[in-house]
């Protein structure tokens, strides 16, 4: 130890530094560790690059770095073997007389000292200024070089005020996200351009006194093509509804006092229109029933009703695969109140939900304000990770769906066991497009499935927002209020989906979608399209898939709320794809490949004949217009149609692996 | 002329006062007996809320004079809970030949079944020309199956308030000390009330601790510890010598650290305390818990995710660090504190909060 001390002082003693009073005459460093002293009349530094107090800045200590290739260079004040100053330091580029801020650092380090990270592209000049904001004694500092590694996100920043930066989500109809900004009376757009440059729109909206405090919501709750808002506010709730162009937003309010916590759009009658679910804080959930006719009628009570609320996040997914929404609410409560205990109503399918909690072995009592839920195996259906924003009551806790309506504590060796960061927010996303869906929660880290229900802890620079497309690359990016978290990518494949529902809601919100391939180790990956994730923000509604090196699709299936399924036959990766709700039905190669249906035209019954051993399981029929008329299991590659009137119809049927065809045929 | 108008109603006013006043002491004992005159409040514990505010007959004369009648008791706190700068007058009531058991100063008091707490709010400074606007009274009753909640909604006439436990909104501007200030106030549900009054799911008064209570207060027929005048009006069986008592936290000649303690007591440790519905996060704010720098949350880390920077709860010397300080001074409704009976910023609050981190020493690294 005293021997490493001696050959730093001695390196030290080398580098006799007396020109760095001012930018001009900046001395270079490279890496090492430098003595620095300030000196009367030297440059100030007057571009701040840290927040924070200024004080009455008086003097500076320039040196400038140069790198012959592009490496992450640090400069700390907090040096092994000296004593820890009140440091404070700027990192330039730029000409002299221009400078710009690349980045700056006060108190990072131990005892208010600083450390600051960054990134020198090759043959770039920076200039390190500190100065004595705080203090003006001598001090120690490192410099030292890492290897470049690009970092998950680029960050730019982006010119958005407001208490409520919190939505990313496509507002004008072209499926591309833009950004959304409440303010009073107005919504800030910002409208993602095909050039991937945004243009800000100020649109009227009605005044509310139900501004999104706590969380917002979007969907199209009219049908009309413009997606609408729900704010969630500490005492009601407010639809904004976008006139016929989506240029002017009408405000409706909660008839009754809500203390607002996460809120959604979903179909909870699947009667084709958006309602609008706000879950309480101290009472039972309410929600906004949609009447069909851009109205609606208030309900409260019958999805999550215990009497002091504890609702937090709300999130609506089809954990038991029958093709309705179901909801697990995220609660919290202190005092050991069962108000805290975490819930899940299944969906009936006839509007009713039954709190089956216990029996799926999700009754917990934990302080989460939201849970993050993906099928994070890849085997078929929705996995959770119960996410702690307080460990008063236990950590995090993953969840694996057994695929019979209960699940499994698998936490143990997952990964989550050591991610003691905690978060309001827990999100389910393929962040780095291979295939298998990550999480993010607390201290700005991103859980990287490993494919095999583990998870690698990994930092990145960004935090839980608003998830979406902002450069529509494939490749999901976040929203930090004013900086946006472009993710760099890399060479995985992926597929987005834009839906457009008829018969269905609009955005298709509760619709499954299934996508089939040769992965890298897996077969099927699903998504449920959804409105209101995570504790309060609002990400994009599109569906976005990583699919890792896999670069052939066999299948997407959309099996929307209403009962149509449509079938995408080897679509081309690396795209969008819009959706309308039934335009693939009849349309499919059924006839002419695998399978073929005889007799055509039809009077009783319809068999299928295969070239190989695939069976027909299901069989769902449809009228011309896309209505659904009927569903059933089909044994011995045959299904009874004599029950059906005269006409042509449509065909969905699915495999023994699971697979779907469409065709069409003539009852007569 | 106009100041002789003035002083004619001033006469006119106080000899209707004194009228009042001396028609109560004519008939005033000290320890109530069987001839001690009915109070005139009318309270039925099974009728119980009234659709209206004056079916109570808690006030006589004009309601909105809030002139209490017999045996309606004013009272007041060292401190008080701050809700948009609002005003409050406060009063109590019992029914004859019950009272309250003394538990212990830090204790609400054992109150018997009939009792009512009586809490009007009202702005003095409503824009634009200086009224005085009562917007709400919440009462508090004691029935045998506990503590009921029932709110009072005025009419802009100020001639009836009328139930509403559904809650309600309504914007209020007025002269905050020369400052115009506007807000949607927010009357409480139900459910809002449950959300600080309650201690293990069971709804309870927070202010009428003997620790707040412990004060002297001019009552209209002079002034008097609050505490003498309950025991002596038949309210209270009895108090200890020395109670150990929060203070105003406006009053600048006492200690810091015990406004601090008292402003932190009357507006954070209904949630912040054992058994209360945020009692996981590491602060026990209570006046009686709140002596030690620990239970204050000094070099406490925050057990829930904190959006900003800031480390500790509170960090002494750095009020940027301290998450306290933080949550009081947003109105981020998913970041601010409190989380209910506010929506603008206590500036003065925040400021004593500010002035206390400061004169701490930074013990935290």
């Amino acid at each position: 130890m005293k021997k490493i001390f001696t050959i730093i002082s001695c390196g030290i003693s080398a580098f006799a530094l007396h020109a760095q009073t001012n930018c001009a005459t900046a001395v270079p460093v490279t890496s090492g560790t430098y003595n620095a002293s300030y000196s009367d009349g030297s440059q100030v530094p007057a571009l701040i690059c840290t927040n924070g107090i200024d004080n009455d800045v008086t003097m500076g200590i320039w040196y400038s770095y140069t790198s012959a290739t592009t490496v992450n260079v640090t400069v700390s004040t907090d040096v092994q073997g000296f004593t820890p100053k009140d440091t404070r330091v700027h990192v330039y580029n730029g000409a002299c007389g221009s400078l710009t801020c690349v980045a700056g650092d006060d108190d990072s380090g131990t005892s208010y000292s600083s450390i600051v990270s960054f990134t020198a592209q090759a043959g770039v000049t920076y200039y390190i200024a500190f100065d004595n904001n705080w203090d003006d004694t001598d001090f120690t500092f490192q410099v030292f070089e890492t290897a470049f590694t690009a970092p998950l996100f680029d960050t730019v920043m982006y010119n958005v005020t407001g208490a409520y930066v919190m939505c990313v989500v496509d507002m004008n109809g072209d499926y591309l996200d833009d950004i959304v900004v409440p303010d009073n009376n107005q919504i800030k757009m910002f409208y993602q351009q095909t050039d991937g440059t945004f243009t800000e729109t100020a649109r009227v909206a009605g005044s509310t006194p139900y501004m999104p405090g706590w969380s917002l919501a979007a969907g199209d709750y009219d049908g009309n093509g413009f997606n609408d808002l729900l704010y969630g506010n500490g005492n009601g709730a407010a639809l904004m509804i976008a006139n016929a162009d989506g240029t002017q937003y009408t405000a409706m309010q909660s008839p009754q006092s809500i203390f607002s916590q996460r809120t959604n759009f979903v179909d909870l009658n699947n009667d084709g229109h958006l309602d609008a679910f706000v879950c309480h804080d101290i009472a039972p959930n309410c929600y906004f029933l949609n009447d069909g006719n851009g109205g609606f009628s208030w309900v409260q009570g019958g999805i999550g009703d215990h009497p002091s609320g504890g609702n937090y996040g709300s999130i609506w997914v089809d954990y038991d695969n029958d093709g309705d929404a179901d909801l697990f609410i995220a609660k919290c409560r202190g005092g050991g109140d069962p108000a805290s205990i975490n819930e899940l109503h299944r969906n009936n399918g006839d509007g009713t939900f039954t709190n089956v909690s216990e029996q799926a072995n999700l009754a917990d009592m934990l302080q989460t304000w939201s849970t993050a839920w993906g099928d994070f195996d890849n085997d078929g259906d929705m996995d959770a990770l119960v996410g702690a924003n307080s460990t008063a009551n236990g950590p995090h806790k993953l969840m694996r769906n057994n695929g019979d309506g209960t699940f499994t504590d698998v936490t143990d060796g997952s990964g989550f066991a050591d991610l003691f960061e905690l978060n309001r927010e827990h999100i389910a996303h393929d962040f780095n497009n291979d295939g298998w869906i990550d999480v993010m929660g607390g201290g700005n880290y991103i859980m990287f499935n490993n494919g095999d229900m583990t998870f690698t802890k990994t930092q990145a620079n960004a935090s839980v927002g608003p998830i979406g497309d902002l450069n529509n690359d494939g490749f999901l990016d976040i929203l930090n209020f004013n900086q946006m978290k472009l993710n760099n990518g890399n060479d995985n494949n992926w597929i987005k989906l834009y839906l457009e529902g008829t018969e269905s809601n609009r955005n298709g919100i509760g619709a499954r979608v299934e996508v089939y391939a040769e992965g890298d180790g897996w077969e099927k990956q699903i998504r449920d399209v959804r409105s209101g994730d995570g504790f309060r923000y609002m990400s994009s509604l599109n569906t976005h898939f990583g699919l890792g090196t896999t670069d052939a699709i066999e299948q997407i299936i959309i099996k929307w709320p209403s009962g149509i399924i449509d079938v995408i036959e080897n679509p081309d990766v690396n795209q969008a794809i819009t959706v309308q709700e039934g335009s693939t039905l009849g349309t499919g190669k059924f006839a002419t490949n695998l399978f073929s249906t005889y007799p055509n035209p039809v009077k009783d019954i319809l068999y299928f004949a295969s070239d190989d051993a695939t069976e027909i399981t299901e069989a769902h029929v449809y009228d011309i217009s896309g209505k659904l008329i009927s569903t059933s299991a089909v044994e011995n590659n045959a299904l009874k149609v004599q029950q059906l009137s005269n006409g042509n119809y449509l065909l969905v049927l699915k495999d023994s692996d699971g697979k779907y065809y469409s065709a069409k045929f003539i009852k007569k | 002329m106009k100041n002789k108008y003035f002083f004619n109603a001033l006469v006119l006013i106080l000899s209707c006062f004194c009228f009042v006043s001396c028609g109560s002491d004519d008939s005033y004992t000290k320890v109530p007996d069987v001839n001690e005159p009915a109070s005139p409040v009318t309270l039925n514990l099974d009728a119980v809320p009234y659709a209206t505010l004056s079916e109570y007959n808690f006030f006589e004369g004009d309601l909105k004079n809030l002139s209490p009648v017999y045996k309606v008791i004013p009272y007041d706190l060292n401190s008080e809970l701050f809700t948009d700068y609002a005003l409050k007058k406060r009063f109590i009531w019992m029914p004859v030949g019950s009272k309250a058991t003394y538990i212990s100063d830090s204790k609400i008091s054992d109150f018997p079944v009939g009792t009512v707490l009586i809490k009007n709010f009202y702005y003095n400074t409503v824009a634009p020309d200086n009224s005085t606007y009562i917007v709400e009274t919440r009462l508090m009753i004691k029935k045998v199956s506990g503590w009921i909640f029932a709110t009072y909604v005025w009419n802009d006439e100020q001639t009836e308030a009328v139930l509403d436990n559904d809650g309600y909104s309504m914007r209020m501007s007025w002269n905050q000390n020369g400052t115009a200030m506007s807000t949607n106030y927010k009357v409480p549900t139900q459910q809002d009330c449950l959300k600080c009054h309650q201690i293990n799911e069971t709804p309870v008064p927070v202010g009428v601790k003997p620790q707040n209570l412990n004060k002297m207060y001019a009552y209209a027929d002079g002034t008097k510890n609050q505490l003498t005048k309950w025991i002596e009006a038949g309210y209270l069986d009895t108090k200890p010598n020395g109670i150990i008592s929060t203070v105003n936290w406006q009053d600048e000649t006492q200690p810091l650290e015990l406004r601090v303690r008292s402003y932190l007591d009357i507006n954070c440790a209904h949630c912040h305390s054992t058994g209360t519905s945020c009692d996981y996060t590491p602060m026990e704010l209570s006046f009686a818990q709140n002596e030690s720098l620990f239970n204050l949350g000094v070099c406490r880390e925050p057990v829930d995710f904190v959006t900003g920077n800031q480390q500790y709860i509170v960090k002494g010397g750095d009020v940027p660090g301290s998450l306290m300080h933080f949550r009081m001074s947003t109105t981020i409704q998913s970041e601010m504190m409190p989380t209910l009976g506010r929506t603008v910023v206590h500036q003065e609050g925040l400021q004593l909060i500010e002035d206390w981190i400061n004169s701490l020493e930074n013990t935290c690294d």
